[in-house]
């Protein structure tokens, strides 16, 4: 029995390269980019909650708006310190940066909030499945890490961070690197440290005159792609961290964010400059990390 | 696409399911490897004989501390039996090792390394094979990251720098090898023959041989520039062996087969010494396998151990 799985197996191993992931798995053909809402100064962060809608923040203008399924637009907070980083945590609160105020906040839905951490200079988050929340601070070149009982850490230096998220079992931060061309990737240990950067990602730099790709904003789709916001537009990674692709931006203006949305999470969100936009595709993400709806049925 | 086998209690239903899974999976690697599995053989230089001393091969896991730190990898060392400490051996290291070191592979290399150093047709040469780096999870159900596309295909000298600095240094106080560069080689298949090429070209002072198999000269990370940068940098001291088919890739990435022929011809336009042979086989090891002792014997053509 052993010999035979031994040599099924072996039949098998000969074919021992990786699977390619072109974007005909993520694009669906005459699903173009659709406008959802404009006439902002400056949008980023999109982050979706559980029943996909959006959320997005107009920094200079202070504002976070929400984005239903329906493309039905509303204000969601004013005066809000011009948050940046949005993203849901399983406790069903909005938390973001109002860097302006200098302190991470957790919004709730009626858009009151209560800061978790004073103090610090943040511009993008990822909030963990126990609570926790990495964020970067690209003014100090480090990266921040607020454990769920609230402690704060430098948990990486010499760096330059922007953008940053998470593989979807929580083990693995990607961060986009201001000064160089490339993503860094740092395994995530259980004590909430980070260890083993790598440069990982390289996003291509298609503008001639640049030296650099011009990556802002990530998101990581079901399937362990990762998508990273760039001057040439939107580029799709492998789980092995080869480039599967690059998705044309719906404006050319600056491509700052993406998020999935939609009640199965197969709308991709991104903000561009003074514009969002949205497309269906093949995919699907995560609205937060430890999200558990089971996706594969219409249930929910 | 690999099923498993369930444990039956009937025989006869246990050797359907087996052969059914069998049928699947020769139709997949069929559907890549059109025709040539009838065209190209092993011949006797792959086949084990009686009268042939046998070299050793040893197994263990290389933690890199300094250049990929992080990484787990497997590895093995072949010795062959005529190594002497006395004497420098020539050295050859191949990525994607655990493909290259099979006894029952598709290239056989202990098997090949231990007929030709008998016949006096290659020198007396130590194998390293060396898996791609892998970094586990930090708890279970946390994904491993695989190194291998960040190791084979930057163009960088980061995975030189891993071989010369952490690999070489061991097997030096291991055993008695040559540091000349023209007694190392390099050798890989896809994203390892890439690497083998950025590996030489980026430290020709320490490796000189290049053996590349259905190499990955496209853009899977870049690697599509190298033509171009071959016709315009001065020389290296590099031999270079290239083996492709014209049935190789073509997707996302680029064309394989195309990218190959780019290779060899940046090679002739700035008369490297190199060959290229083109066939019609696919993405894997069994056409470079059928021809790999003639591969080593044009490699190493001018280099032989010196007797005692």
């Amino acid at each position: 029995m052993r010999t035979l799985i031994g040599v099924t197996v072996l039949l098998f191993a000969q074919q021992v390269f990786a699977q390619d992931m072109p974007l005909t798995q993520v694009l669906i053909e005459k699903e173009p980019w659709q406008l959802v809402g404009e006439g902002f100064r400056f949008v980023e962060s999109p982050a979706s909650d559980k029943e996909g809608n959006i959320y997005f923040s107009d920094v200079p203008d202070s504002k976070i708006y929400k984005i239903t399924p329906q493309g039905s637009l509303s204000l969601f907070a004013r005066e809000t310190g011009e948050t940046t980083g949005l993203m849901f945590g399983k406790d069903g609160k909005l938390y973001g940066c109002r860097h302006k105020e200098r302190s991470i906040v957790a919004y709730n839905l009626d858009a009151t909030f209560q800061v978790v951490a004073d103090n610090v200079t943040a511009h993008d988050l990822v909030v963990t499945s126990d609570g926790g929340i990495y964020f970067s601070d690209p003014s100090h070149k480090r990266i921040g890490y607020l454990s769920p009982q609230r402690s704060v850490a430098v948990v990486a230096k010499n760096l330059h961070p922007n953008g940053i998220t998470l593989w979807h079992d929580g083990g693995t931060l990607v961060v986009t690197e201001r000064d160089h061309p490339y993503l860094w990737t740092f395994r995530v240990e259980k004590d909430g440290r980070l260890s083993y950067r790598e440069k990982y990602y390289l996003p291509l730099t298609l503008t001639s005159g640049s030296h650099l790709p011009g990556s802002d904003g990530m998101t990581m789709d079901r399937d362990g792609r990762l998508y990273v916001t760039s001057t040439a537009g939107l580029q799709m990674f492998d789980p092995t961290g080869r480039q599967g692709g690059v998705i044309v931006k719906p404006q050319q203006k600056h491509l700052s964010d993406i998020a999935f949305g939609g009640p199965q999470f197969n709308m991709m969100y991104v903000t561009c400059s003074d514009k969002v936009y949205r497309r269906k595709v093949k995919p699907q993400g995560i609205p937060f990390y430890g999200f558990s709806r089971d996706l594969s049925t219409n249930s929910k | 696409m690999y099923k498993t086998i369930r444990p039956c209690h009937s025989r006869t239903s246990y050797w359907v399911l087996w052969v059914v899974t069998c049928c699947v999976l020769l139709f997949t690697i069929s559907y890549t490897t059109p025709a040539q599995a009838e065209e190209y053989h092993l011949g006797l230089d792959s086949m084990r004989h009686n009268d042939v001393p046998k070299g050793t091969v040893t197994r263990g896991i290389w933690r890199s501390q300094k250049i990929f730190p992080g990484t787990e990898r497997d590895y093995w060392i072949y010795v062959p039996a005529q190594y002497q400490d006395s004497i420098p051996a020539c050295l050859m290291i191949f990525q994607d090792g655990s493909s290259y070191v099979r006894e029952d592979g598709d290239v056989r290399a202990p098997t090949v390394f231990d007929n030709l150093i008998h016949q006096g047709a290659m020198p007396v040469t130590i194998g390293v094979f060396l898996n791609p780096g892998v970094i586990p999870g930090s708890a279970p159900g946390k994904q491993p990251r695989k190194n291998r596309s960040f190791e084979y295909d930057t163009l960088s000298d980061q995975y030189a720098r891993f071989l010369i600095e952490e690999v070489l240094v061991k097997l030096n106080k291991m055993y008695t090898l040559s540091d000349s560069p023209d007694h190392r080689a390099i050798c890989g298949a896809s994203s390892g023959g890439i690497c083998a090429w950025t590996v030489a070209w980026e430290r020709p002072d320490q490796f000189q041989k290049v053996v590349s198999h259905v190499g990955s000269f496209t853009n899977i990370r870049g690697g599509h520039v190298y033509p171009a940068l071959i016709r315009k940098t001065e020389r290296k001291p590099l031999r270079v062996f290239l083996q492709d088919g014209k049935n190789d890739l073509d997707n996302l990435h680029g064309s394989w087969p195309l990218a190959n022929q780019q290779m060899a011809a940046a090679l002739s336009f700035m008369k490297y010494d190199y060959r290229f042979v083109f066939g019609n086989g696919g993405h894997n090891y069994i056409h470079g396998g059928a021809i790999f002792p003639d591969t080593l014997r044009w490699l190493w053509r001018d280099v032989r151990t010196p007797s005692k």
